[in-house]
């Protein structure tokens, strides 16, 4: 607002002497100065009506009256109970919880939605299945489960049993090494010595054609592949009238 | 008795020592856990609230959220609450304006002063502002209690820049004293004045406009 004289009075200074006066707790001299300015000021004068009158607008606006069922709802989402069981058990004794309560009504809201899912039959039958696998796994395996249960979880225990476990592997390593050395050596000896001529047992396998499959694979696979295969046909009078079918037949590689 | 009468109104501006201490005790049994303290409170406060969100959002549905809003946040940070640094109302108010804030800059309703004819509010239904007023023969404090004529200062509250519709709001509909709406607002008493006067002044203008655009 740019500043104006009027009066003794500038614009800034009736601004802010504006509200008192709306709320009429200006008085005397300061009162008749500010109603001075008012009447002479091109720009505070308008001011000072507009702001009344909005005053007045505003003032006249009743309060609404908020929906029933509004303190029911905030109830219900800030202490989750709806107003009258608040009402109801608001003069009886309230429990005491725990912070172990706390924390299992906490751990079973939570997990509620994971249980439904799991709860279902699909899901049960796919965990069954999973156990049973499991331990029949580790029956096998021969673990127990009292050697579960013996089972020290303390630092110095586990670091122990890593070493124990770190010293057995190695051992059988190399025990192996010492048997695998004693089996090729057992090899060349074996190559040194000249070998003995062993008795003649040939057989007659004439008609034995189970020794020899690949042969008869190949004998199968072995043709040609522009044969010529005569189709099935009534035999005429001479060879020369059977109708000759041409098939390409292509070599299958297993 | 009620919950709502444990409280009396006195707990608002103008409060007297004993309200207050009344209030503080309410607030200390509410964060002991007691759910009954927790109701009172709910019950005291909660036309209060809901009347600044309706002024200032403009729309019963949005007052009622951002009403529950605020009592889950109040609910939440209760423990917060310091009764040497101010009334409790000056700080439910707080909490109120800052969500109203949030509200506003999230739904970017800016409804500034000159747009007076464009897009109308819930209240105005389709027609602009200056085709619903029917009868201007009469001043406007003669009509003002009345259920259009204050449909049509709500709608006009609605068209003030943010910073102006809460000074009013917290000024002439919830009759806060200055100093308690310059801690709401964080901003000095002057601009506190400032902005009413100015606030005033911009809803006057608006529906002198609309008498005269009618007329």
């Amino acid at each position: 607002m740019p500043e104006h004289i009027q009066n003794g009075m500038q614009c800034h200074e009736f601004e802010a002497l504006l509200s008192d006066v709306l709320d009429r707790v200006l008085s005397g001299v300061e009162l008749d100065r500010f109603q001075a300015h008012a009447q002479s000021c091109a720009m505070c004068g308008p001011l000072l009506t507009e702001a009344e009158a909005g005053r007045t607008w505003l003032k006249g606006l009743t309060e609404v009256e908020p929906p029933a069922s509004l303190v029911g709802s905030i109830l219900a989402s800030t202490t989750g109970v709806d107003s009258q069981r608040l009402r109801a058990t608001a003069h009886a004794p309230q429990p005491r919880i725990s912070r172990l309560e706390h924390a299992q009504a906490w751990l079973s809201g939570s997990l509620e939605p994971i249980l439904a899912t799991i709860r279902q039959p699909r899901f049960a039958m796919s965990f069954g299945m999973a156990f049973f696998a499991l331990s029949v796994g580790l029956t096998v395996a021969g673990v127990k489960p009292s050697d579960v249960r013996q089972i020290s979880l303390r630092p110095a225990a586990i670091r122990r049993t890593y070493y124990a476990t770190q010293a057995k592997v190695v051992r059988y390593y190399e025990n192996a090494r010492i048997v695998y050395e004693l089996q090729s050596r057992l090899r060349e000896f074996r190559r040194m010595v000249p070998a003995e001529p062993g008795p003649a047992t040939q057989k007659d396998h004439k008609n034995d054609t189970t020794q020899q499959p690949e042969q008869r694979e190949e004998r199968n696979y072995s043709r040609s592949d522009h044969d010529y295969l005569l189709a099935r046909a009534p035999l005429g009078p001479n060879r020369d009238d059977l109708p000759v079918v041409s098939v390409s037949t292509y070599r299958r590689f297993v | 008795m009620t919950p709502a009468t444990v409280l009396p109104r006195t707990v608002f501006p103008g409060a007297q020592v004993e309200d207050v201490q009344v209030v503080a005790m309410l607030v200390r049994r509410c964060i002991a856990g007691d759910s009954a303290a927790w109701e009172e409170i709910v019950q005291t406060y909660n036309r209060r609230i809901y009347n600044i969100c309706y002024r200032f959002a403009g729309s019963r549905d949005d007052a009622e959220d951002l009403t529950q809003e605020v009592f889950i946040k109040m609910y939440r940070t209760l423990s917060a609450y310091d009764s040497s640094k101010g009334a409790f109302v000056t700080w439910v108010t707080t909490i109120t304006r800052n969500l109203l804030v949030d509200h506003f800059r999230k739904s970017k309703q800016d409804r500034m002063t000159d747009s007076i004819d464009t897009a109308s509010s819930e209240h105005e239904d389709v027609l602009p502002l200056s085709e619903q007023i029917q009868d201007t023969s009469a001043p406007p404090d003669s009509h003002v209690r009345s259920r259009e004529v204050s449909e049509r200062v709500h709608a006009a509250l609605g068209k003030l820049s943010p910073e102006l519709r809460e000074a009013v709001i917290l000024r002439d509909l919830q009759d806060m004293d200055y100093r308690e709406i310059a801690t709401v607002l964080r901003v000095p008493e002057g601009t506190v004045k400032s902005r009413i006067n100015r606030g005033r002044a911009e809803l006057a203008r608006l529906l002198q406009r609309t008498y005269k655009q009618v007329m």
